[in-house]
């Protein structure tokens, strides 16, 4: 790992935030951790915001996560849907591990959810065009040529057509 | 991501800076945003209008704003929904009692009373609301600036 420097620097490595589950439901718009920076029954916030928020991030980049810190005596997540409502998690005395198995089962999409996004996604290979596999319908098999290499025959050239004297 | 980002939010969570405008509020929205180089995420702060006729929102408090299916005004894009967090009075969502930081307000009583309450202490039962010292003590509804002149009839309260 070039450039790691700093507490922990695993948690900057791509492989490590592509490795994130937590993936929110669509009506999840705002996932906020209040937390206080002294306090044992905050140590599972603490820990919890230090290793799994910026995997959060990651695979939620429309979500805005927010930490407000020492603000209330006990812990607590507050995730806020599309409509205003809001999902309280109580997190008091919680291990990271606990906070992130209830997240998972709670607020987000299914492993067989996210199976099935990830099969729709899939590019169609016949397309061409900008961003897929073809550039040009003549770069695919059974197609007329590119004229630019193979010239094409003279009855489909404008300038044979449109010039018969 | 950080030039639409804002706009791209449906719902937002804001914190209240000083506003001018007259039916607006104006709200610090704190994203985090992506160093492609260091892989790590940074705090990047975005300023939106939002329409608050009512003005629940006071400086410092955070509160929910929605973003609105027009601009109502060239600047105006958003709509604020309720005040989450009021500066100064967080009510814990878990317990549904008041709190300052990390004491609630019935244990903080309940120790004065046992030491002996001070007949300076802050009282908040008997508390006004927020915003009676405003241009009187408090001046930090208003926009700021740096002082640039000092001038003999203006006591410029608003001037850093």
């Amino acid at each position: 790992m070039p450039f790691m420097k700093g507490n922990a620097p695993i948690r900057r490595t791509l492989k490590y935030l592509e490795a994130g589950r937590i993936v929110f439901r669509d009506r999840v718009k705002i996932f906020t951790v209040n937390y206080n920076t002294r306090g044992d029954h905050h140590n599972g916030a603490r820990d919890f915001v230090f290793w799994y928020l910026p995997q959060i991030q990651y695979k939620n980049p429309h979500v805005q996560i927010n930490t407000f810190k020492n603000m209330t005596p006990s812990p607590f997540i507050k995730c806020y849907l599309d409509k205003g409502e809001e999902i309280l998690i109580d997190i008091d005395s919680k291990t990271k591990e606990e906070v992130y198995d209830h997240l998972r089962r709670v607020i987000c999409k299914s492993d067989s959810q996210l199976a099935a996004e990830l099969v729709a996604e899939e590019k169609n290979p016949a397309n061409f065009g900008f961003g897929c596999e073809k550039h040009c319908m003549c770069e695919i098999p059974g197609q007329v040529p590119c004229p630019g290499i193979v010239p094409l025959p003279k009855p489909m050239r404008g300038k044979y057509i449109y010039n018969k004297d | 991501m950080s030039a639409t980002a804002a706009g791209r939010g449906l719902l937002i969570l804001g914190r209240c800076v000083p506003c001018l405008k007259q039916n607006a509020s104006k709200f610090k929205v704190r994203r985090l945003a992506l160093d492609r180089n260091l892989l790590m995420y940074f705090s990047e702060d975005e300023f939106i209008y939002a329409h608050d006729p009512e003005k629940m929102c006071k400086e410092g408090d955070v509160a929910l704003v929605q973003e609105l299916p027009q601009k109502m005004t060239r600047l105006i894009s958003h709509k604020v929904l309720r005040v989450v967090y009021p500066l100064g009075d967080i009510t814990d969502p878990v317990t549904g009692k008041k709190v300052m930081q990390d004491e609630y307000r019935d244990d903080m009583d309940e120790v004065s009373r046992l030491y002996g309450e001070s007949k300076n202490a802050f009282k908040y039962k008997e508390a006004r609301d927020r915003g009676w010292q405003e241009d009187k003590k408090d001046f930090s509804h208003h926009e700021s600036y740096v002082k640039y002149h000092e001038f003999e009839d203006d006591d410029q309260p608003y001037a850093l």
